[in-house]
């Protein structure tokens, strides 16, 4: 696997013989983007804090890997962590930062003292100046969103805050912060040191109803079916769902590219593909997607606080079999509301599983009505 | 920059916010969390408007050139109803008599909200305290006490504990406010759009007292009553009702009722004899004045080193000095036992509730009413109020001076006690009595004085948070005056509700009003202070005014 190579800080080399201008602009020109799913182009988010004037900067490891059916991030800092360090390193020398932080998930903590380990390792063998902390999340979803990163850092309740100002320009503790998810800086590592080195590799991670889940690099663009071929699903597949967030389509061989998924209403995001086959009911997957999403609102407004706690016991009803279609189309429009009214990502995004399946699988509810 | 708003082509600032924009536009906008003066929450997003068809908060967005605003589209509405709906389906609908106070409830009928189809789930204990409840189930998380607790009082007594639907408003760890580093200056209470923060309400003892024959009641008003009363009975903030109010609680069934003005003199006698003889021994500087029960306790929560280095003045506050005094002074006059004697204070203020149970002071004060609570009281005794005939106060102990009248305002106090003190420090007298540097709404404001001729430099802050920047500097100045509330006593947490800087201003304009009537603009020349003096206390500081008319500090946790 691409993300699996040792770059043995010849890359942070290299970023150093070419200064930080060209360091940029050869990321740029390899067309390394943001894996966290907002594929914003790497490069230029560095660029943005380089151009700031400021003693201090920061770098923000994001590897609060909350997102359910993901575990990619899990993977490369079990792996590969002297590359994703080598990356952290070149981020931070390149925009001028001192200081780095790896925002490592509350329920990663089994990986911190080996992480620690190699960080200092590999800064000792790297002679940096650059410091590398390691902050604990304390289990919150939302803390995946890099304003909530920035205040749980600062100390304040992990909730996300309205752009702008962004990160790069002013972010941890007013000061211009560069945030990347731990795939990124490890491709960044890879992006500058590898001749070869294929933009198009991502990790997909596979779970569900299959008999081989994990992690899998594949080029983006694969046809959905080629993956399943991978993962060796046990029945005939119904349903696959982009993690929580991202919704669900019924199963058809689209070739896996954001604008495909899109196009199906769903949001590709971080590459997270749970599969489900025909033996589950969609309602039950309902359930539990709206639990989590209930239980993960942060809290600070209105449509995902009250809205995300009304849909779950307005599935709760469906499942009970006391709902009526009257509680099917409040359910509908309350999906939609909370998704267009919530303040940030979480909240616009957590009622996507219900909007596709009232969409793709009707039936599945209606069955279960009063 | 130009906008479309409504289909109208406009100019905008590109610094202000949409809802900002609206609002000079003349379109309404409802909102929950949005608090001028205060950072924009965007928690509540009710008040949503379509910027070039997608759905934001105006409250916390910005104009973009060209953008086109819609605030009416269909969708809007329907989405506003829907976080309206959301909203109340977790709040609990007990309201009480001052439910038109509260903003939710006012623009239920304009959003056309009917039904609720949803359940009610919240299930919290009610925050009992001593000055302060706090009842989550009706809370709407809106976030507006929290803000103002952080960013005007400085205090941090609350924040959100917990999160998504269980997300609740808390003291420090989860205890009760009476226990935490709150303040109790009230000023969370002013601005929440629900009423589910409230004083913790002595009206009903009261009642209970009224009822009883055998007592003799006596009710005394603090300065800035008189200039905020009016709004809660609908007359234009500002009003001066000082006859009104007296005619009323008259009515009410009190025995008598007093001007705390006249404690305000006596403070002044006693805290200008401090200063000077302090003055006169060199120190310790800062003096700082303790009229404020809110300021007491935010210095002895964050500032027990001021107890420690003696500059605390050692003055009761008015309405305690009084409520001795009428226990003492006047119970011998008019020959009556004082323990059927029942001193009722109505203060701008919720931390006089505590104030009254300090275990350092001894009180004379019975119970103490907000002003709300007033009006509530008037309002049970069905009295109509913008119509009764103005009385005055009951002689006794009810004469004042125009500088006890200004102690509602900020730099009031401060103002009053540099007349008399001029006057004891260099015994000739002061030509012009106002010090027009220290009057308005800046949140510090500072002059300088000839005792003797030596320069005393005087300072004054009102709000928790510029109280806090003051002290930074204190080492500065030889007397300072602080007040927790914006605006000083006219600002208080029991003031009624919906206090903007521009009704502060109008309040203050009428408690200078009130003293330019007054026919005696210096305490020490105040004819009933000398009568006490030369009666009973002998002179200012005198043995039994120390036991009477002063107090001790206590340090307390900083959580
Ligand atoms: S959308 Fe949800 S998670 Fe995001 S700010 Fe609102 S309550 Fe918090
Ligand atoms: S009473 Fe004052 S100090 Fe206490 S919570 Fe309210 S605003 Fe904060
Ligand atoms: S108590 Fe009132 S002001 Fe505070 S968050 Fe709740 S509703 Fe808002
Ligand atoms: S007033 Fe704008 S979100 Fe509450």
């Amino acid at each position: 696997m691409q993300i699996l190579e040792k770059t043995e800080l010849k890359a942070l080399k290299k970023a150093r013989n070419l200064g930080p201008k060209k360091t940029i602009s050869l990321l740029n020109k390899k067309g390394l983007t943001g894996r966290g799913g907002a594929s914003f182009p790497t490069g230029k988010k560095w660029e943005f804090a380089l151009k700031q004037k400021s003693k201090e900067k920061y770098v923000i490891c994001n590897a609060d890997e909350g997102e359910p059916g993901t575990f990619k991030d899990k993977f490369i800092m079990q792996k590969n962590p002297e590359t994703l360090i080598e990356g952290i390193l070149i981020a931070s020398e390149t925009i001028g930062a001192k200081q780095a932080y790896i925002y490592l998930r509350g329920e990663y903590e089994n990986l911190k003292s080996k992480l620690e380990k190699t960080i200092t390792k590999v800064i000792r063998k790297a002679k940096t100046k650059v410091n590398i902390e390691i902050i604990l999340g304390a289990g919150a979803y939302v803390c995946g969103e890099e304003t909530a990163i920035i205040k749980s850092i600062e100390g304040f309740r992990g909730q996300p805050y309205l752009k702008p100002p962004y990160p790069p320009v002013e972010g941890l503790y007013g000061k211009p912060t560069v945030i990347n998810n731990v795939e990124t800086l490890t491709a960044a590592a890879h992006a500058i040191l590898l001749d070869n080195w294929n933009s198009l590799l991502r990790l997909f991670c596979i779970s569900g109803d299959v008999t081989k889940p994990g992690v899998y690099e594949l080029p983006a663009g694969i046809k959905l079916s080629e993956a399943m071929k991978l993962a060796k699903p046990k029945n005939p597949v119904k349903s696959v769902y982009f993690g929580c967030f991202g919704g669900c389509m019924p199963y058809k061989d689209i070739e896996l590219t954001h604008d495909n998924i899109c196009g199906e209403d769903c949001v590709s995001g971080s590459c997270t593909m749970i599969v489900v086959d025909n033996t589950r009911s969609i309602v039950d997957l309902a359930y539990v997607i709206s639990k989590f999403f209930a239980y993960e609102s942060c809290g600070k407004c209105t449509p995902c606080r009250e809205g995300s706690v009304r849909i779950l016991l307005l599935i709760k009803k469906i499942r009970q079999g006391k709902a009526t279609a009257q509680d099917l189309n409040l359910l509908q429009e309350l999906g939609e509301h909370i998704g267009q009214t919530s303040l940030c990502g979480l909240g616009q995004s957590c009622t996507n599983h219900i909007l596709t399946s009232l969409k793709h699988f009707r039936k599945d509810f209606e069955k279960e009505l009063r | 920059m130009k906008i479309s708003l409504n289909n109208k082509n406009i100019e905008v600032d590109p610094g202000k916010s949409l809802l900002e924009i609206c609002r000079e536009n003349n379109i309404n906008i409802p909102t929950l969390c949005y608090q001028e003066g205060l950072k924009p929450g965007g928690r509540c997003r009710v008040c949503l408007v379509e910027v070039d068809g997608k759905l934001v908060t105006s409250c916390t967005e910005k104009p973009k050139e060209n953008s086109k605003i819609i605030t009416n589209s269909e969708k809007v509405l329907k989405a506003r109803k829907m976080n309206i709906e959301l909203i109340m389906a977790g709040h609990i609908t007990t309201c009480s008599i001052d439910k038109d106070a509260h903003d939710l409830c006012g623009m239920l009928e304009e959003i056309g909200l009917t039904g609720i189809r949803f359940e009610p789930i919240r299930k919290y204990k009610e925050d009992l305290g001593s000055s302060v409840v706090r009842n989550d189930n009706k809370c709407i998380n809106c976030g507006r006490c929290i803000r103002t607790c952080a960013e005007i009082q400085a205090v941090y007594a609350i924040d959100f504990a917990s999160r998504g639907y269980n997300e609740h408003v808390a003291p420090y760890c989860e205890h009760n406010l009476a226990d935490v580093a709150c303040i109790k200056c009230g000023q969370c209470i002013l601005h929440c759009p629900v009423g589910a923060i409230h004083e913790r309400e002595h009206l009903h003892e009261v009642m209970e007292v009224l009822k009883n024959k055998k007592k003799h009641v006596i009710v005394q008003t603090a300065p800035s009553i008189r200039a905020a009363l009016g709004e809660e009975f609908g007359l234009e903030p500002g009003t001066l009702v000082t006859g009104k109010m007296v005619a009323a609680l008259r009515k009410c069934g009190f025995d008598k009722v007093f001007d705390v003005n006249l404690g305000a003199d006596m403070t002044i006698m006693e805290e200008a004899s401090e200063f000077i003889k302090r003055f006169e021994n060199g120190g310790p500087f800062p003096m700082i004045t303790t009229c404020c029960p809110g300021w007491i306790l935010m210095m002895e929560h964050f500032y027990p080193d001021l107890i420690k280095n003696n500059n605390m003045s050692t003055c009761k506050s008015p309405h305690e000095m009084l409520g001795m005094l009428t226990k003492s002074y006047y119970a011998k006059k008019a020959n009556i036992d004082p323990k059927d004697i029942i001193v009722v204070s109505i203060m701008p203020c919720t931390a006089k509730k505590f104030e009254s149970t300090r275990p350092e002071l001894e009180t004379g004060v019975d119970y103490v009413l907000t002003t709300r609570e007033a009006a509530k009281l008037i309002r049970f005794n069905k009295i109509d109020f913008k119509n009764i005939k103005d009385e005055n106060f009951d002689p006794a102990l009810g004469i004042a001076t125009g500088a006890g009248a200004i102690f509602g305002a900020t730099g009031g106090v401060m103002e009053a006690a540099l007349r008399t003190a001029y006057e004891f420090g260099n015994q000739k007298t002061l030509e012009k009595v106002e010090f027009n540097e220290i009057r308005g709404m800046d949140g510090i404001k500072e002059g300088t004085v000839k005792v003797k001729g030596k320069t005393i430099k005087f300072a004054v802050a009102h709000g928790g948070a510029n109280n806090r920047k003051l002290l930074e500097n204190k080492d500065k100045y030889h007397f300072i005056e602080m007040m927790a509330c914006p605006g000083g006593c006219i600002g208080g947490g029991g003031q009624p509700p919906h206090i903007s800087k521009d009704i502060l201003k109008k309040r203050i304009k009428a408690i200078y009003k009130e003293e330019s009537n007054m026919e005696f603009k210096k305490s020490h020349e105040n004819p009933i202070v000398r009568k006490i003096y030369k009666e009973y206390l002998d002179h200012p500081l005198s043995e039994k005014a120390e036991k009477f008319l002063h107090t001790k500090y206590t340090k307390r946790s900083q959580f």
